[in-house]
């Protein structure tokens, strides 16, 4: 008896876990086409049955995205730019306050936190429309600095940190400042180095959620040589018209490339942020 | 005052000196980039703002137009209608997902699933829905299988009644992996020796699934749903690509009209009240889940 239904539930197992392999595989066909046909000629694109699979290798696509009269060279390196300075300011500023937050007691600690803390519930559409003023009077709008200034601080990042830094042991950092080491010191030769997964998690997240960003850079970067990326793929589409949906693709493609090399090099520190994250809220 | 006093109160005011210090940048990009441009869209929301030809206050009238103009009426139902099924969707499935896959497997295979799954997450909607709006269309590669199946062919976008389905549907697709994870993790912290009890005892998988799973995780699915409504309650690029809020207003989001109204229209003192009210729908339900899960939940 007792064979018989661990054998059931190793059949089981098996069956569930083959049924979600087909759902896994379903999940990345939209990738999977989008990719192949950013490879096709237009006059392959629209045939029908439509193919999943890469029908022919050119490479003319994205020669035209490139020549495209949208600068898709200038609207990449702004992408880039905001990234990098967000996520470089994220890393700087959440750890810094979050080793204040978790580590060192001063009056007011937390109800400051909590005040930080409130801000993961104010979208950016109630945050918008005042910074987009402020910007229009000190001439940040079109600047792709601005939107990167908007987000070289997040609670989210800070409330990450805490979580992480709580979770290690104080007893090193107890004994530096024993010796006295001064609080700088303590932060920068014993939390940080303990922090590297964290810096990691929070640097992906953060790269890749600044990457995304769409509404605030439509409002903020309307113009074409400040614009990013994914307000870029709109555009093209609407410039090339459906007849040359793949050159949208390829320029897709070279747009999601370092978000997915990203994911694939470090998916254990994503996930580990996110179920940190969600977890112990 | 003791020597050992002295220098003890000393460690203490010079931990606050660098407490402080450590979170002076943070909090002040915080004031400068939120907390303020909360405040003065609040403000803003009781004005009729035009900084070329003079601003008065209007009391109460955005707000008023808000709620009694049939338009905004129906974008403030869609935003809802939209979060609802969203919400549904997203955590169901996620919660679904995640207890088909919390199971031994390979290194490998496990690695798979998350890239599958969680894929769709980290890509920006405003690429994917490109994608997505291909797949839909009328003549799109839906429709042709659906021909091929025999089927009339469905009128993904072009139709009042289905184009918010689905763009629910893509929505599921693209979040549902963000819930997977965080109920795989929330699941493996269920205690073995409670569920084997159980098993022992006879319990029948389902009950065992209500009574203790789903109770124990219970913290968990309440911070999955109010995450989700958070994010869907706010939801712009999926729509403005898919559909553009079309056809008519049927899918058209409170996100959508803040744009328009403040950049379109420069109505920006009504766009700043939409955005007050999502807002306030987004405290309110933080609220809820903070009362609900300290009176319910218990650990």
């Amino acid at each position: 008896m007792g064979i018989t239904t661990t054998q059931a539930s190793r059949w089981i197992d098996r069956a569930i876990i083959s049924l979600m392999a087909v759902l896994g595989i379903f999940m990345l066909l939209p990738f999977a086409w989008l990719i192949s046909m950013s490879f096709r000629s237009t006059v392959d694109a629209y045939r029908m049955p439509p193919s999943f699979f890469p029908t022919s290798i050119e490479f003319t696509n994205y020669i035209s995205v490139l020549k495209a009269s949208v600068p898709f060279l200038q609207i990449y390196i702004n992408s880039v730019e905001i990234a990098v300075i967000v996520t470089v300011g994220q890393l700087v500023t959440c750890t810094l306050a979050a080793f204040a937050f978790a580590r060192l007691k001063f009056r007011g600690r937390d109800a400051l936190f909590f005040v930080l803390l409130v801000g993961l519930m104010f979208p950016a559409q109630v945050t918008l429309l005042p910074i987009f003023l402020g910007f229009a009077k000190v001439g940040l709008i079109n600047k792709p600095l601005g939107l990167a200034l908007m987000y070289l601080t997040s609670s989210f990042g800070v409330f990450l940190m805490r979580q992480f830094m709580l979770s290690q042991p104080k007893v090193l950092e107890e004994a530096a400042l024993m010796d006295g080491a001064g609080y700088w010191k303590i932060f920068w030769r014993i939390s940080l180095p303990q922090l590297r997964p964290a810096l990691s998690a929070l640097g992906i997240i953060t790269f890749t959620q600044t990457w995304n960003y769409y509404l605030q850079a439509k409002v903020l970067l309307g113009q074409q040589n400040a614009m990013t990326l994914p307000l870029a793929m709109d555009i093209l589409r609407g410039y090339l018209g459906s007849g040359n949906l793949a050159v949208v693709m390829a320029a897709m493609s070279m747009s999601v490339l370092p978000v997915i090399i990203l994911f694939l090099l470090a998916q254990k520190f994503v996930i580990e942020g996110v179920t940190m994250s969600g977890i112990r809220n | 005052m003791s020597n050992t006093e002295f220098v003890r109160s000393e460690l203490r005011a010079s931990q606050a000196r660098a407490g402080y210090l450590f979170i002076v940048p943070a909090m002040l990009l915080y004031l400068t980039f939120v907390l303020a441009p909360v405040v003065v869209t609040v403000i803003l929301s009781f004005a009729f703002y035009d900084p070329q030809f003079g601003s008065h206050w209007v009391g109460l009238d955005n707000y008023r137009r808000f709620f009694t103009d049939p338009r905004s009426v129906q974008i403030f139902w869609n935003t809802l209608r939209f979060t609802a099924m969203a919400v549904t969707g997203n955590v169901t499935v996620g919660l679904l997902l995640a207890l088909a896959l919390n199971r031994v497997m390979p290194a490998w295979l496990l690695y798979f699933f998350r890239l599958a799954f969680f894929l769709p997450v980290i890509i920006a909607a405003a690429f994917v829905a490109i994608v997505w709006g291909y797949f839909f269309q009328d003549s799109g590669i839906f429709n042709y299988y659906l021909s091929h199946l025999g089927l009339p062919a469905v009128h993904w976008l072009t139709s009042a009644q289905t184009a918010m389905p689905s763009i629910v549907f893509m929505d599921v697709w693209k979040n549902t992996g963000f819930f997977m994870v965080i109920f795989i993790a929330a699941l493996q912290g269920v205690p073995k020796t409670i569920t084997e009890a159980a098993i022992m005892d006879g319990t029948p998988s389902w009950r065992r699934f209500w009574r203790i799973t789903l109770p124990w995780i219970s913290p968990v699915v309440f911070f999955a749903i109010v995450y989700a409504s958070i994010g869907a309650l706010q939801v712009y690029e999926s729509i403005w690509i898919l559909t553009k809020g079309g056809p008519g207003d049927a899918t058209r989001s409170m996100s959508i009209n803040i744009v328009e109204e403040a950049f379109g229209s420069f109505q920006i003192g009504y766009g700043a009240s939409v955005a007050v009210v999502m807002t306030v729908v987004i405290l309110f339900i933080t609220g809820v889940q903070f009362i609900v899960s300290r009176r319910l939940v218990r650990y």
